[in-house]
């Protein structure tokens, strides 16, 4: 059908396996969708790109790139299905791993549980050396240590290896020899050293970031050489490529060595949609809403670029709380998670009032309108009873809904206890986790020092769109783009992400004793081995670009403002005065629009430098839709009465189907949109309008505050 | 008048208000200049109203920070009533008995108006590692403690008061620190006053104590429905603190009737004249806090949960110490409150408590000379084993009833000219039981300071040690050392360059019988190396030859 090249962008979900293709010398797109194949993930992907070639008159030969992402790193972590692990650290230290933090994530549960290391203590090891904070050797790395060490590895059962020494970000030489020793002493086990994989200070974190690492790097080995091999044998030549947790794409190799940098792939490339998505509407700084069935997630996009953040946490054991799962420093685009989704029960709580979540019933028995005997009431529940949801049109009619089953739920565990109607503890349902999912936004917009309300919302996921107008409204954003295809926006973002690939370096400087030289230097050096990271990509290495970002302080504080550098700052020729001067003046700037205000008299220092290597985004642009006729009525479904909240009662409310809006087509809200995965609620007092890349845009106006 | 609320907007409504109360010590945190704030993370933030009642607090935040707050306005506003407050005026204090008990511990409380009206207060509380003077181990009274900041405003209509600022600074050591702190909270009230004052607009609040009576209320028949369902009666049981010259017996009795109950702390010795004192409103928050926690631990916290409480101590006693008397680690007694009532608390509702913990809280202050040739002062904090629970160990090394988190060592060796040699989990340090006791931790510094380097200590649990419950044995004792010599658990010392001082943690109680202890549970801690062998047949009468 076609002879052009196609780059294939593959998902892997809990049940489906996303699939997008796209021409990029035409911008067509098409999508394939193949059930998960959990036993061996990689088969469901052979399968799916063998479909969507075929069915669409594409050779092998033609794709040029794949590019992948997936939830196996995440998964390994969460269920423990690493491989056997041990830990190599500093003598005195090998319990810091199960010391942890000290403090307790909850203030008042007596019955605290605390995460358990991956690497249990009988598998912790120690050597004598010691490296001091300015990186000088205190004590050498003693062979005789080494030697001992070396004898009882062999006497363990582990597949990897983890090295972690105290101060090994400042000074990495003592763990690149044991390093170079393990693996001459263990050539068939991998090791794993926490300079390379993180070198950031924080002895607890960066531990647990190199173990994680070692932890899951065999099983992800295995499972890019077996799909690398498949692709091969399917006539794609071409090496694969990997889908990172902070939005760029590298070569299958650097992901193999890196692997912790994929904990979360999925999500990101929803993040890079959303971010193309938002550069075609010509919008740049947006909130990308992913709503599905347990968790909402939300994360920040600024002048077209993911905020990011090199603090995560990954298997939270409880409720979602920060500080209860294992610690990870890694470059992610910054993503907070709450247990919100349309699988969220509702409960009342024993304040009398409604709690949502954060527990969900899980796809068996599932929400009680699934039919499959769930008492719980959920949010999907509520959603029907408020006509949001249609019982026949759920996942394009492929499963009905229960309305009694919904309404019996509600009435049993929120309308009597509280002495509702059914339709008033179901407004109260979908309002309160509402809340919850606007106010987690709003506080993490202030964590990156944003304010949500200047951001537009993109909701993706199949129960994003359902509430995002609402949340819009309470976070009094301008408006709300709804894509096309929600549901498969990582796949997509796979597509339109940049070949990249990111150094954190830590390095505490004053900001009068900065040393424009050894800045140069390091720089220079860091770049280098980006491009040759990215180069094994096969694109032209002068197309990548550079950017700089100086975590700033004042001195004394802790915490850092996030400083962008012109490299051009640090040209040759350029005196460390100029370099002072322009950092100075945009800390203050970011500084002040964050807490509104500045210290005078307090002296500043740069703590680490933060370095991208990057392709270009890719030239993107799927192809303009054709003009409709403009005629809005023959989109028209039907009416059915929808609930309004500010009217606190049902209306008649038109129901629009999605694939048949056109470019140009506006109309006032109330109003349904329903597409295959996912139904989209416009409120009252809004208007709606399609752009040229059929994206629906709801825009809200808001009385002078 | 506001509209009568529904259940509803009154859900939206709450935990907007906590929602708002995180965003404020989020703010002050990123801001902070100090680790004990940022790192340790020790102070809280809350929201009261109009009447000075606390409604609504920031989710992490230290227990008696919590409990206090409220009663630390109410002894300000009897400086500045009400009537004396304009816009952008901020109090402050560290009066040992009006705050939190010791002066280290600095309030300050903002109120917020709507219009010409007052409808609430924000307020907060922070440690301060330096409050001047010469806190020690052997002070006999609070003047020796440090600086006693009377109730003062020290920001007028928004304006710093520049009196108050110098007089802090030419009595602080590290005033670039503290003062750094003060000013990240005054950036924290503004949120929270913009944030409050946007929220009642945008809900149609005009009458910000309808919201307050309702909290309140509901946050009181949650407790009072959990204390229905306790059988009545009167129990009692004490705990000994190591103290200073003599043992200090520290009595409760828990009476409960109906849905009240009270906590007396009579039969507890006097106050004594060293500075391990508490004052009344410690006493009162760390009891109402234990009971929070083992009575209804999920809704939310406010002074309505303590309305069925009440907690009687005896004036000129330990747990209730007039002025002047010495307060500065009145941790060292106001720590054993919760164990106390727990040990009480488990004659009724044993489910429902933890075994003692490796606590009152470690810490170790360093005094000396920088790199950069400063002076510094320097704390550090260090967690002893958590008691077990009935169906679960104690986890290893965790904050309580404090909640402070450590500084990582990667960190302290930056700041301070310090090698820490080992840190470490102590074997058969967690009390044996069918539930072991989480373990200690082992700390060793060396100084690398070519000039002397001092460190103060105040210790408990090195003569008495963590109790068990209901059969599970005591945990280990804590030890202090200088080059591998014992020394005093409440001293001042000096390390010359390459001496090594060493603290042991003491270890969580068990909990239950360690005869009933699951054996897989306890092969896999031999195998662990958190049990020895040898204390495993010891101990736990477990034979290990068979089964290994």
């Amino acid at each position: 059908m076609t002879q052009a090249q196609v780059t294939i962008g593959v998902d892997i979900g809990g049940t489906f396996t996303d699939l997008v293709m796209l021409e990029p010398e035409s911008g067509r797109l098409f999508n394939e969708k193949v059930l998960t194949t959990p036993d061996d993930p990689s088969r469901g992907v052979l399968e799916g790109i063998a479909l969507i070639l075929r069915g669409n008159g594409v050779a092998p030969a033609q794709v040029m790139r794949v590019i992948h992402g997936t939830t196996l790193v995440a998964n390994a972590l969460i269920e423990r299905k690493g491989v056997p692990t041990a830990l190599v650290t500093t003598a005195g230290f090998r319990d810091v791993i199960e010391i942890g933090r000290e403090w307790r994530y909850d203030t008042y549960d007596l019955f605290i549980g605390v995460v358990e290391p991956l690497v249990r203590r009988a598998l912790r090891f120690e050597v004598t050396e010691r490296v001091g904070p300015d990186g000088a050797v205190l004590a050498p790395l003693c062979d005789d240590s080494v030697e001992q060490l070396v004898a009882a590895l062999r006497g363990v059962e582990v597949e990897a290896i983890a090295v972690s020494l105290l101060h090994a970000f400042k000074n990495g030489a003592h763990e690149q020899r044991l390093r170079d020793r393990l693996a001459a002493a263990f050539p068939e086990r991998t090791i794993c050293i926490s300079s390379e994989v993180m070198p950031e200070i924080g002895e607890y974190e960066r531990t647990s970031t190199a173990i994680a690492n070692a932890y899951v790097q065999p099983i992800f080995r295995r499972y890019i050489l077996r799909l690398s091999q498949g692709l091969k044998a399917m006539g794609i030549a071409r090496d694969l490529f990997l889908m990172q947790s902070d939005g760029g794409t590298v070569h299958q190799s650097t992901a193999m060595d890196f692997p912790i940098r994929l904990v979360q792939s999925g999500p990101a490339g929803g993040v890079q949609a959303t971010t193309l998505i938002g550069r075609l509407a010509g919008e740049a700084d947006l909130l990308c809403f992913d709503m599905g069935g347990t968790t909402a997630k939300a994360c920040l996009i600024e002048g077209g670029e993911p905020t990011r953040s090199t603090d995560f946490e990954v298997a939270r054991m409880f409720r979602f709380k920060k500080g209860s799962g294992i610690p990870l420093k890694v470059p992610v685009v910054d993503m907070i998670e709450i247990g919100a989704g349309g699988g969220s029960i509702a409960r009342v709580n024993r304040m009398g009032l409604i709690q949502v979540g954060p527990d969900s019933s899980s796809a068996v028995p599932g929400p009680a309108c699934y039919g499959q005997g769930g008492a719980d009431p959920t949010v999907t529940d509520a959603d029907l009873l408020l006509g949001y949801l249609d019982p026949g049109s759920f996942l394009g009619g492929d499963m009905a809904l229960d309305r009694a089953a919904a309404a019996a739920a509600i009435e049993a565990r929120i309308a009597g206890p509280l002495g509702l109607s059914v339709t008033e503890a179901a407004w109260g349902i979908h309002e309160t986790v509402n809340e919850n999912m606007s106010q987690a936004a709003g506080i993490h917009a202030l964590e990156k020092g944003r304010r949500a309300d200047r951001f537009v919302m993109v909701p993706i996921g199949g129960a994003g769109p359902v509430h995002a107008c609402q949340v819009a409204r309470k976070l009094r954003m301008r408006s709300v783009i709804c894509p096309l295809g929600a549901g498969v926006a990582s796949a997509f973002g796979f597509l339109a992400s940049p070949m990249s690939f990111e150094f954190v370096q830590a390095s505490v400087s004053a900001l009068d004793g900065l040393d424009i030289a050894a800045l140069r230097r390091m720089f220079g050096e860091l770049e280098a081995k980006g491009r040759e990271l990215l180069s094994k990509a096969g694109i032209d290495a002068s197309a990548f670009g550079l950017r700089i970002q100086a975590s700033m302080r004042y001195q004394g504080q802790g915490y850092e403002v996030d400083v962008p550098l012109d490299p051009k700052a640090v040209a040759p020729g350029m005196q460390a005065e100029d370099l002072q001067a322009a950092l100075q003046a945009a800390f203050e700037g970011a500084y002040r629009a964050l807490y509104g205000r500045i210290e005078t008299g307090m002296a500043l220092e740069v703590v680490s430098w933060r370095l991208v290597v990057a392709s270009p985004y890719p030239d993107l642009v799927p192809q303009a839709a054709a003009a409709g006729d403009g005629d809005l009525a023959a989109a028209l479904k039907g009416r059915r009465p929808v609930y309004d909240g500010d009217a606190g009662d049902f209306v008649e409310t038109p129901v629009y189907d999605r694939y048949r809006l056109a470019e140009g087509m506006s109309w006032a809200g109330p109003a349904i949109v329903e597409e295959r995965e996912s139904t989209l609620v416009i409120p009252a007092g809004s208007r709606a309008r399609i752009d040229r890349f059929r994206n629906l845009i709801v825009d809200f106006s808001y009385p002078a505050a | 008048m506001t509209k009568r609320l529904s259940p509803i907007q009154l859900g939206i409504v709450w935990q907007r208000l906590t929602g708002l109360m995180d965003e404020v010590a989020q703010t002050f945190v990123r801001t902070s200049f100090s680790v004990v704030v940022r790192e340790n993370w020790d102070l809280a933030c809350s929201l009261m109203d109009a009447d000075g009642r606390q409604f609504a607090q920031s989710s992490r935040s230290i227990p008696s920070f919590i409990g206090t707050m409220p009663r630390t306005l109410q002894g300000m506003l009897q400086r500045y009533p009400r009537e004396t407050l304009e816009p952008g005026d901020v109090l402050i204090s560290n009066d040992p008995w009006l705050g939190t008990g010791h002066l280290n511990d600095i309030t300050m409380v903002q109120p917020i108006f709507r219009g010409d009206s007052l409808v609430g207060y924000v307020g907060s509380t922070f440690h301060s590692v330096d409050i001047g003077g010469a806190p020690s181990v052997t002070a006999k009274d609070a003047f020796e403690e440090g600086l006693c900041i009377p109730v003062a405003k020290i920001r007028r209509r928004g304006e710093e008061n520049e009196d108050v600022i110098a007089f802090l600074r030419e009595n602080l050591r590290e005033p670039d620190e503290t003062l750094g702190d003060i000013r990240a909270q005054f950036a924290s009230y503004v949120l929270a006053a913009n944030r409050l004052l946007q929220l009642m607009q945008e809900e149609g609040i005009e009458d910000l104590t309808e919201i307050t009576d309702e909290i309140l209320d509901r946050s009181e028949r949650s407790m009072r429905g959990t204390i229905e369902g306790i059988p009545d009666g009167e129990f009692s049981d004490s705990v000994t603190a190591d103290g200073f010259d003599t043992e200090l017996t520290i009595r409760c009795t828990v009476r409960k009737t109906g849905s009240e109950i009270e906590v007396d702390y009579a039969g507890t010795a006097a106050q004594v004249p060293w500075p391990v004192n508490c004052v009344m409103n410690f006493t009162f928050a760390y009891s109402a806090y234990a009971l929070k926690c083992a009575l209804d631990p999920a809704a939310p916290n406010n002074d309505g949960c303590f309305r069925p409480i009440r907690i009687l101590a005896p004036e000129g006693s330990l747990v209730n110490a007039q002025r002047p008397a010495p307060v500065w680690a009145r941790h060292l007694s106001g720590h054993y409150l919760p164990f106390v009532i727990y040990r009480a608390l488990s004659q009724i509702v044993p489910e429902r408590v933890a075994a003692e913990s490796g606590s009152p809280l470690w810490n170790v202050y360093f005094k000396g000379v920088g790199r950069n040739d400063r002076k510094f002062v320097k704390m550090f904090f260090m967690s002893g084993g958590y008691g077990a629970r009935p169906g679960s160990d104690g986890p290893s090394t965790l904050s309580f009833p404090s909640n402070v988190a450590n500084t990582p060592i990667e960190q302290f060796e930056n700041a301070v000219p310090l090698i820490v040699t080992a840190k470490e989990l102590i074997p058969d340090s967690g009390g044996a039981g069918q539930f072991r006791g989480g373990l200690g931790q082992r700390l060793s510094f060396r100084s690398a300071s070519p000039q002397p380097l001092s460190f103060v200590i105040r210790h408990e649990r090195v003569k008495n040690p963590p109790g068990g419950l209901l059969g599970g044995l005591a945990g280990a004792k804590g030890v202090d050392l200088v080059n591998g010599e014992k020394i005093p658990a409440k001293t001042a010392m000096t390390l010359a360059a390459g001496d090594v001082v060493t603290f042991e943690t003491p270890g969580g109680g068990g909990m239950g019988p360690p005869d009933r202890r699951d054996r897989p549970a306890l092969l896999r801690d031999v195998a662990d190396g958190l049990v020895t062998a040898e204390a495993a047949r010891r101990v736990y009468g477990a034979d290990l030859a068979e089964g290994q």
